[in-house]
This record gives C-alpha cells, structure tokens and sequence, in this order.
C-alpha cells in the first residue's frame, strides 16, 4: 500500500499536531530525497534521547535520509543505544528481545512475501556490536547462512553504551571497560569477514564522515538486499561516552578511525555490481 | 493433497461431519495444521516434539503451507515466529523440554507482544541428567507468563485444541498465543482413535487487521507504529503503563474462557459430578484418572474425575463448584513439583481435602493401582499389597 | 455480578474490569458502567455525559486519523459530523502509540502512554475514544480510570471496551450517524439549544517553516550535514 497509510483523513488535517501535517507535506514519503538537504525537509526521525554528540544517533538521522523507500520500510533493533532513536521515527519499528533481531526479521520477511508477493517491502535490522556479534551472533549468521532477503546495519560502538560500557566482541584488543577491568584480552572481531564467508552479497564497512557516502552504502545495502540476499553494513559509530571523545572531537575521531582501521570498504558478488551498474547509469529509468 | 476450500471456524470445529483414524498424537497435531490455514511453520530438532514438525514440514512439501524452514535453535525459531506473527502471517511450532525452556525467553514475551500463535508443547523431562522420557514440568514455566495453556489427554484432544487454538488465539480481545500441550511418547508417539473434521476443508486465512494491535506490515497506519514500545519509568511514560499492559495480557485471557467453552465444550469435563471422592487430573494423568474412576466404581467407590484441559485461564469457578461437596480430592501427576495440586489447593475453601499425587516422573508411567492406592487412603480402605513394578 | 465501572479516580493501580467479572457485550448490545444494555440506552448515556461533563473531548486514534482506506474516511468524516453537535466540543488526536520522546504537547495530542496527562491538563470530564486500536484503547482506558474523573466512551469497530464508562461495539460510520441523532434528541430534551459548530483547530505549537528552512539555519552544526569540499576522505578501496 505504502502511501494510503500516511495520508491524513480528508478534514483531520486541522486536528493532527503540526508535527504529522509536517511530515507528510514535507516529510519524505513518496518522494526520494538528496541527503544533502537534510535540515531543510521534515525529517523521518527528529527528537530523541541519545547522548549529546552520539555520533550514531547521527549516522541513524542519515540512514533514515538514506532510505528507498521509507514508506515500505520495517526496521528493526534490539536492546542497545540505537533503539532510543529508531522507536521516535515514523517508520514501523519492532524492539523485540535481546539479541533476535536477525530471526525476527526472517520471520518477518517471509511472512512480508508470503503476504505480498508483489510488493517490495524492506526489512532493515539496525543493531549494536553486542547485539548483532555476541548476544544474537548465531541469529545474526544463520540469517546470512539462509541468505535471508534483509539488510543488516550494525552500529559498532565498541561498547555496550546503554548497559553503562561493558566490553563487546566488537570492542578493540587491550581496551579497559567495564567487565575486562585488565583489559579486553582478545582481537576485534572481523564482522566484515564473517559476512562475507556467510553468504552476504553485499558488504559494506564505513566511518560515518561523509552523509554522501553514508547515503550511497545504506541504498545499495536495501536495494541488493531485494533483489539478491543478505547485505551487511559494519559502520563505526563511536561511544563519545564510554571512550571518553569530546562532543566537538567525534567527527575527528571518526576521521581518525577512518585512517586507522575503518577506511571504507565495499564487497560485492559480481551479479550485484552489474545490477548497479545497470541501476545508476540509467537512474530515471530504474525506480527504486 | 486435495484442493482445500476455506470454511468458516464454527463449522469447521463444530459441525462438520468427522472421520475417524488411528493415529499418534503427533500425526494429529500435523492433521490440525493441515486444516489450520497455517502459512508458515519454523522448525528446531528436539525428541520428541521433531516428529510433529517431521509431519508439518511434509505437509508444507505438500503445498499446504506457504512457507516452512528448520530454525539455528529454538530461541531463532520462536523469535523467527513472532517476526512472522507480526508480519501477518498464522504461524506454528512446536518443541520439548529443553527446547522449551532454551526458547522461553521468545515465548514468554509473545503474550505481551500480542503474538497470535499456536505452539505445540510435546513435554519431556527437562535436563540434567539428559533424559528424553516424559514429564511434564515444563508445563510449570508457562504458567506465569499469559499465555493460554490447554494441556491434551490424548490424540483426540491434540487435534481439537490445536485446531481450535488458532481460532481462540486470533479472537480480537484474546489475541495471545496458545500452547497446546501434552505427554511426549505417550501421545505423540502412541496412537489413538481421532474423529478428524474432512481434509479438505481448512479454517479462514488470518486477518491481521481484525486485532487489537496494527500488524507491522506497513499497510495499515500509524506509521510511527512502535507497538511496543520500551516503556521505563520517565517523564514521557507514566508509572502506570506496564502494569496496565500486564492487566491487558492476563484480561485477554481471562477472555479466552468464553471460547475454550465455545469450541472445546468448556475447560474442564467432569465424570460422575455426585462423587465423593474426585481424581483432578489434566494431560495423559488424567486418561489414568479415568481408568482409576472405572476401577472404583467396579468396588462400589463413589469416585469421580474432573479432566483440566485449561490451565490457563484456570477454571477457578468451575473447579470449585464441582469439588464443593468433595471428601478427597486426589491430583495424580507427570511431574515431581505438583503444579496441578497448588493450582487446585488455591481456589478452593478447603485445600486441606487435596491429597497432592500420585506423581510420577523422569519417564516413569502411572499405573492405575497407583491412583487407587489413594482412592483407598481417601476411604479409609487398608490394602497391604503395594504397587511394585 | 459485574462490578459497577464509574469514573475515577479508582486509585493508584486500577482493577481491570475483566478481573471484576465485566464482560464484553454480545452484537447488538453495549455496556454501561459494566452492565449489558440496549445500543440505544448506552448511545443516550453515552450523549448525555458528553452534553452535561465540563470540557466533553473526542480522541480520534491512527485508524482513522490517517486515510488508509475509504471505511476510515468515511467513518472519519462521521466523527467530525457528531463534533460538530456537541457543544464546547474538543477533537485531540492519538496519532501513533509509540511513547513520544522529550514529551507530548498535552493540549494537541493524547498518548496512550500517558494518557491521564491531556486529561487532567485540559480537565476534560467526558471523552470519546474512537479509531484506536483496543489493546491501547484498554491501556488508556484503565489508566484514565485510575486517576481521572473522567467519564470514557469507546465507539469501538470491534467487540468494545469493559474498563469503558460506555462501550459501543461493531462501529460503523453509519452507527456514529445513529449516535449523532440520538446526541441531537438528548440535547434537545435536556433544552440545550446549540447549531453545528466544529471543533476549534489543533493549538500545536509552531514548528520550523520547511519552505525558508535552510542549512545555514544549522550553524555550526552544519558541517554534520554538508561537507565542504576537500573534507571527504578519499576512498580506500
């Protein structure tokens, strides 16, 4: 259906809060928006109680800008940082227990093709490092073993931020945190890989610097995912709070990280590459 | 498999002219999914549920499912289940034991995130030691957390509860899951006489919009949809709302007794209702009950049954009707914890007329000459031979 | 025998009225204070508290404040039809369930979060619940009950609502225009003259103007949005 269902009853429009009248007259709905302007349309996602300076709760404005088609959309998050700011957007979210998301949204997308045969509707996972790699890490490969058809976006803080700064999986080798008090005693994990040899087709690591680019991975990421299986994006989103980054220093540490071990990075099966490059040398006649 | 013809659910469970076979419980669980218009089913290997999802899987093979696959474990299957639950789609499962306990987590948030879904409880002893034998403790763990339990004394009943659950759990002011519960080997792998409705003749498709909440599907508004939410205590949440979420959970079933007294002929059934002695008994426990109330009354004991096939919502009212006037109450079990007997301690005046066994468990069966030993203590008989095996 | 369900405040957890025996009505039937009666009876109770409490509200919820299909348009239309015969009448709307972060403007939006807040804020006495999904309905409902005095009515498309003061069920647009009528009988036995009035616009406050907004607006934060140019990382592909 997509846009029948946020279009306001003829006669309630002087009844909504301006807040809803906003978002469908300037939101996003029915129409693809440049990332660029972001602060000049009414925003999928808006207030919210992340951290001051979070610069996930940046990359999710972005990703939210990023979106195909935001009106066909079902995220889906779990316990974490991130869910604060997915359950303010205006599009349907599911929070359901600690680390299922990739299962949630395999039952959810068969059900979304068994139901709508014809339709495209995205299922979108958008979860932590401690979600995604430790607690739900089974959930998260079988889903990319069965070559499920949704995206998988992990926000790697390096932490768990919404526990108050315990070590991850994800959290870097030596780093002193809350439950390794002599330091985290092993390596990183390779998200990035592990996607790979799961049966990702479309694999993507990003320091969030440039919304452009942000924009671009996250439309790839959905759209491969449509079309040809499993896509995973691994994006640094720092933890200004636990790893102790002034507000006005996080793009530079994520500058920093980019040089360091977060330097952009894109996978893709050969099918995909075609795909886009059939997709974006001819984008009028392509529709997302 | 034939073309199936969609027919409304009162006709289908109510009136529809049945036919009999000779199956195990198992085959009838399968038989009611075949019949339930399920699209899809989410499979995890435990003994001895993975005969049922075996015979689901056939008949998704078959074409009449949408969708089937075998889950990473029992936590992916039921987490997998309520995605699909919120996408729309009539979903089944099915698990044992352990596999119950591994995916409790899952289970335990359906009712609170209004999963409509029937899962098949196939009991078995929970580890450690690893055992595969029955015992129905597990049934315990799902006492507390919403859901409807129906618990099946035999093939017959796993075919109409698991049938009917889908119509009970689906009803708007219900909408939580069903667990339709009964021994491992005892029923699922040991066959019975079942009076199937025809098979080509299958329940309505599943409305997702004719419910209490919006099904995620991005259909139907609001598009902010969050249904549910994190609620902690702040300044935008008032104190109040989970626990009034929870009033919601446990009224929704409350509300499920008018439609277990619809399609299953009330939660409890009574046997000889002017008796002095009862045996309340649910699941396999209460096909012995039956078996001791024949006994007794070849002895010219004024002894009667009251089979629970709801556990939850309780028959409370019910339960203490029919035991008003009762001597002795004996609660033969599968379990070592006596889940039954508390629940029938708590709603009656006199608990003290409750004798908590026989109870067997670990794989162990009950005889009937064990229930008798209590219909004799309830007597005042003395019998000096025991039960020895 | 089904307790009597009447306004609040009921105290500080309420009882759900399904744990006090309150049942559902079957078709054709409502529920007033808990009790099974005609659809009439309940429509003239239901009109009389909305004629007779101070600051009498309609809370239209998602299912048809937003046009997805032409039985919600039509039944949204309806609703705005029975405003308009209600004196002093005030429409705010539930427009989604999720808890709205930092807080709800409580004089343009009801939230089935908190609920109790547009109520004591606009000290409405009598309100009508229409277009929410039951589960949040029974949530807002309950809580309503436990710390207001207000005077609830559910006109519910579905099977209706036991913690409701009166609960209509099976709605229909055509139903609301029943309801509507018997409103008008009501308030004419009761001698209030009144001719159709609709409901003052929502108070929101005002927001940003999208069509001046532009980057620069952002100040310092606005190389969040718009790199300049050199800033970008070259690829490292």
């Amino acid at each position: 259906m997509g846009l029948e269902y946020v279009r306001i009853s003829p006669g309630f429009e002087k009844y909504m809060p301006k807040d809803y009248v906003d978002l469908v007259q300037y939101g996003q709905f029915g129409k693809e928006v440049d990332v660029q302007q972001l602060g000049q349309f009414k925003e999928l996602v808006e207030e919210h109680p992340m951290c001051a300076g979070c610069f996930m709760a940046y990359f999710i404005r972005v990703f939210y800008a990023a979106l195909p088609k935001p009106e066909d959309t079902i995220v889906i998050g779990t316990a974490g940082c991130a869910r604060l700011a997915l359950s303010q957007a205006a599009v349907p979210f599911i929070y359901g227990n600690y680390g299922d998301t990739n299962a949630v949204a395999s039952g959810l997308k068969r059900a979304l093709n068994i139901r709508f045969p014809n339709k495209e509707k995205d299922v979108v996972v958008m979860a932590g490092d401690g979600g995604l790699i430790d607690i739900g890490f089974g959930m998260t490969m079988h889903s990319w073993f069965r070559r499920e058809n949704f995206t998988t976006i992990m926000v790697d803080n390096e932490v768990y931020g919404n526990t108050g700064g315990q070590e991850s999986g994800m959290s870097p080798k030596g780093v002193q945190l809350k439950m390794a008090p002599k330091g985290k005693q092993f390596e990183k994990i390779n998200a990035v890989e592990l996607a790979k040899t799961a049966g990702c087709v479309y694999v993507a690591k990003i320091s969030p610097t440039n919304p452009k680019r942000i924009a671009k991975t996250v439309r790839r990421a959905v759209l491969a995912a449509r079309e040809f299986g499993p896509t995973f994006i691994h994006a640094y989103t720092s933890c200004n709070i636990e790893y102790s980054i002034p507000t006005e220093k996080v793009l530079e540490d994520a500058r920093k990280r980019e040089k360091q071990d977060f330097g952009f990075y894109e996978w893709m099966t050969d099918e995909v590459k075609e795909f886009f490059e059939q997709l974006e040398r001819a984008p009028q006649e392509v529709k997302a | 498999m034939p073309e199936q013809r969609v027919i409304d659910a009162d006709e289908l469970i109510l009136k529809t002219e049945r036919q009999r076979k000779f199956i195990t419980g198992a085959q009838a669980m399968a038989e009611a999914v075949k019949r339930a218009n399920v699209d899809i089913a989410i499979a995890y290997p435990i003994t001895p549920q993975s005969e049922v999802m075996h015979l689901v899987g056939d008949i998704w093979a078959q074409g009449y499912l949408r969708d089937y696959y075998r889950a990473e474990e029992e936590y992916g299957a039921m987490s997998a289940i309520a995605g699909a639950v919120r996408g729309g789609a009539r979903a089944f499962s099915a698990t044992s034991g352990p596999g119950l306990l591994r995916g409790l987590e899952a289970i335990a948030s359906w009712p609170g995130h209004r999963i409509p879904v029937v899962l098949g409880v196939l009991t078995r002893v929970v580890n450690a030691p690893l055992s595969i034998q029955p015992d129905n403790v597990e049934i315990s763990y799902l006492l507390n957390c919403g859901m409807v339990v129906l618990h099946a004394e035999n093939q017959q009943d796993v075919f109409d509860f698991t049938l009917a659950g889908f119509v009970i759990s689906e009803k708007v002011d219900v909408y939580i899951p069903v667990a339709v519960c009964t021994e491992g080997f005892f029923v699922t792998h040991a066959k019975g006489y079942v009076n199937m409705t025809p098979e080509d003749l299958k329940l309505p498709p599943r409305d997702p919009y004719k419910a209490p909440v919006p099904p995620t599907d991005c259909e139907i508004p609001p598009a902010r949809i969050q249904r549910d939410a994190p609620v902690q205590k702040s300044n935008f949440m008032s104190y109040l709302i989970h626990a009034v979420w929870q009033q919601e959970i446990w009224s929704s079933n409350r509300r499920a007794m008018k439609y277990i007294n619809h399609y299953l002929g009330g939660p409890i059934e009574v046997v000889n209702e002017d008796a002095e002695v009862f045996i309340v008994a649910s699941g396999c426990a209460a096909a012995q009950g039956r078996e001791a109330v024949r006994y007794a009354n070849m002895e010219g004991l004024n002894v009667g049954l009251v089979k629970v096939k709801s556990i939850r919502p309780f028959p409370e009212k019910q339960i203490r009707q029919v035991l008003s006037n009762a001597k002795a109450i004996i609660v033969p079990e599968h379990n070592i914890v006596g889940w039954l007997a508390k629940e029938v301690k708590a709603c009656i005046p006199n608990s003290d007329a409750v004798i908590g066994g026989p109870r067997v468990y670990g794989g162990m069966t009950l005889p009937v000459e064990l229930i008798m030993e209590k219909v004799y203590d309830a007597f005042g008989i003395k019998k000096s031979k025991k039960v020895v095996v | 025998m089904p307790a009597e369900i009447v306004p609040g405040p009921s105290g500080y957890i309420p009882t759900p009225a399904v744990f006090e025996e309150v049942e559902l009505s079957p078709p054709g039937y409502g529920l007033y204070l808990g009790q099974i009666v005609d659809e009439l009876t309940a429509m003239r109770e239901a009109a009389r508290a909305m004629l007779t409490r101070r600051n009498p509200t309609i809370f239209p919820g998602p299912k048809i404040l937003w046009g997805w299909n032409a039985h919600a348009m039509e039944e949204a239309k309806a609703i705005l039809e029975l405003s308009a015969e209600i004196p002093n009448c005030r429409i705010i709307p539930m427009p989604d369930y999720r808890p709205k972060y930092p807080k709800i403007d409580p004089e343009a939006e009801i939230n089935p979060n908190h609920p109790n807040l547009t109520i004591l804020h606009n000290k409405i006495e009598a309100c009508i619940f229409v277009g929410v999904h039951c589960h949040y309905a029974n949530l807002s409902l309950r809580m309503i009950r436990a710390g207001t005095n207000c005077f609830t009515i559910a006109l519910c498309g579905e099977l209706g609502h036991e913690d409701a003061m009166v609960s209509i069920r099976d709605l229909t647009p055509e139903k609301i225009r029943r309801f509507k009528e018997v409103l008008i009988e009501v308030r004419e036995e009761l001698g209030i003259h009144h001719s159709p009035t609709p409901p003052p616009e929502n108070p929101s406050l005002p927001q940003e103007d999208f069509q001046t907004l532009s980057v620069l607006d952002y100040g310092e934060y606005s190389y969040l949005l718009l790199p300049r140019k050199d800033e970008q990382v070259t690829d490292t592909e």
